[in-house]
């Protein structure tokens, strides 16, 4: 099957999961004090593992888009007034996919499991980090409250993403072997 | 008992709500509209200045007026962030220190400071999230999904000369687009067999630790089935022979008119005045005139 047709495919869908996970509020869990803990990421990271980081880039640029559009069209809490400037919403879920790739790549021959773990909690540790740095940067939050969000919110959310990248790959790919009798 | 609208999940999606007022905002070239968003959404995050917000949003409410779009669909998005936009301003005036040399103190109680500076900056946020709401929703009103991806696939043309792929990422949009409602329908199926089978997906108080692993029987099968859709969609299209953008043409080709035109001159024309009267420091202006008019009066 060309590589081609398949990224296309894989990248619109894993796209439309992390629309989905946003626009049904399935995506997001309840976390202290109405701050909620998202996975709408994590498309963006099984997309970088299975296909590599372009489709990362592009479920990526998908999923910044549609928080953008979210956060200025349907808004359902105070963060999503900075999340209508393109620098905090778009621009930092760009590297979400090429990060997860490049960890996933460099620890795959050690441990496959091992391997989709980190890359989770990479990718989900770089959104955390760009986004609340791009909310400092424009001054939009102190630097001490950041640096609270970030270990209240962005240690269990990359915990949350590790768990599920693993479940959903791990799954994947013995589905594929078993079925069709290839590796991969 | 389970509310039965606890399965309908995207009963709450406002995104894509298109009103046919068939305006001549409507009928604009997609493109043009995505080059004016574009410009719009650019000018809002860059302009520093209130006179130049001002007159952004002066410009929006009249192309709201334009598109025959009541004033109260619009603002239905903007009416439940009231009070958080209100705290968030008053965290901004009070809490982010704006780092001035001339800026001047207003007020002063122990560690909290409210000086002209960081006052503008309060509300220079309310005025700027308006517009973008305002703007982003006109967009959306105006714009059939078919249309913005058909405006996506050729505003990106130009960047296949340097190997960048357009086509292919316009269709990424497209299949997400589409996939929307078929995954919408899957979750709910999913949903509903493991909640036949126990499963609570109420909103009930648990810790995150509990919800999270309350959402993997959902999670998990989800992606599996996407993926598994995903790979039926790619041998689908291989089996009709798709072979990417070289050489494909489209049933319906746009063309621009005059209005388009006309369109995104008066959004350029709005765009460089409200960076020229943040460049200028007009505000300063405005300011100074006021305090000497108003001590004038008094």
């Amino acid at each position: 099957m060309s590589s081609t047709t398949r990224r296309i495919v894989v990248a619109g869908v894993l796209g439309a999961i992390s629309i989905f996970l946003g626009a049904s509020h399935l995506g997001f869990i309840p976390w202290l004090a109405g701050a909620a803990l998202t996975i709408m990421h994590v498309p963006v990271i099984i997309g970088a593992v299975l296909e590599g980081p372009w489709v990362g880039l592009a479920i990526g640029l998908i999923f910044g888009a549609f928080s953008l559009l979210q956060a200025a069209i349907a808004p359902t809490g105070p963060t999503d007034v900075w999340f209508t400037n393109p620098l905090v919403s778009i621009l930092p879920r760009l590297f979400i996919g090429p990060v997860a790739w490049l960890v996933y790549k460099a620890l795959q021959r050690a441990n496959e499991v091992a391997a989709l773990a980190t890359a989770g909690v990479a990718g989900s540790l770089t959104n955390t980090v760009l986004v609340l740095g791009a909310l400092g940067l424009l001054r939009f939050l102190p630097w001490a409250l950041i640096g609270t969000i970030a270990v209240t919110n962005g240690l269990p959310e990359a915990v949350v993403a590790a768990i599920i990248t693993v479940a959903v790959v791990a799954a994947w790919k013995r589905i594929e072997t078993g079925r069709k009798g290839s590796t991969v | 008992m389970a509310d039965p609208s606890e399965f309908e999940l995207l009963g709450r999606v406002t995104i894509g709500q298109y009103m046919p007022t068939g305006s001549v905002l409507h009928r604009l070239d997609p493109r043009a509209k995505l080059c004016m968003a574009a410009a719009l959404v650019a000018t809002v995050v860059v302009s520093q200045s209130l006179l130049g917000l001002t007159v952004l949003l002066l410009a929006v409410l009249a192309a709201l007026a334009l598109a025959h779009i009541p004033l109260r669909f619009a603002l239905a998005g903007l009416r439940p962030m009231v009070p958080f936009l209100l705290l968030l301003a008053l965290l901004q005036v009070l809490a982010i220190p704006q780092y001035s040399a001339n800026a001047r103190v207003l007020w002063r109680w122990a560690v909290l400071t409210v000086s002209d500076r960081s006052l503008i900056a309060g509300v220079l946020l309310i005025l700027r999230f308006c517009v973008l709401v305002l703007s982003l929703s006109l967009f959306s009103f105006s714009t059939t999904t078919t249309e913005l991806t058909h405006g996506i696939e050729h505003l990106l043309r130009p960047l296949q000369a340097i190997r960048l792929p357009a086509h292919e990422f316009a269709l990424v949009v497209n299949i997400a687009i589409r996939f929307l409602p078929i995954l919408a329908g899957e979750a709910e199926r999913l949903m509903k067999a493991q909640a036949s089978r126990g499963a609570d997906f109420g909103r009930g108080q648990r810790n995150f630790i509990q919800r999270a692993r309350m959402l993997l029987p959902l999670l998990v099968p989800l992606f599996l089935v996407s993926l598994q859709r995903a790979d039926e969609l790619a041998e689908a299209m291989e089996a009709r022979c798709y072979l990417g953008g070289k050489g494909r043409s489209h049933l319906i080709q746009l063309q621009a008119r005059l209005r388009d035109y006309v369109a995104l001159s008066i959004m350029l024309i709005l765009a460089i005045l409200s960076i020229h009267l943040n460049a200028i420091q007009a505000d300063q202006v405005l300011w100074t005139w006021l305090a000497k008019n108003l001590s004038h009066l008094l």
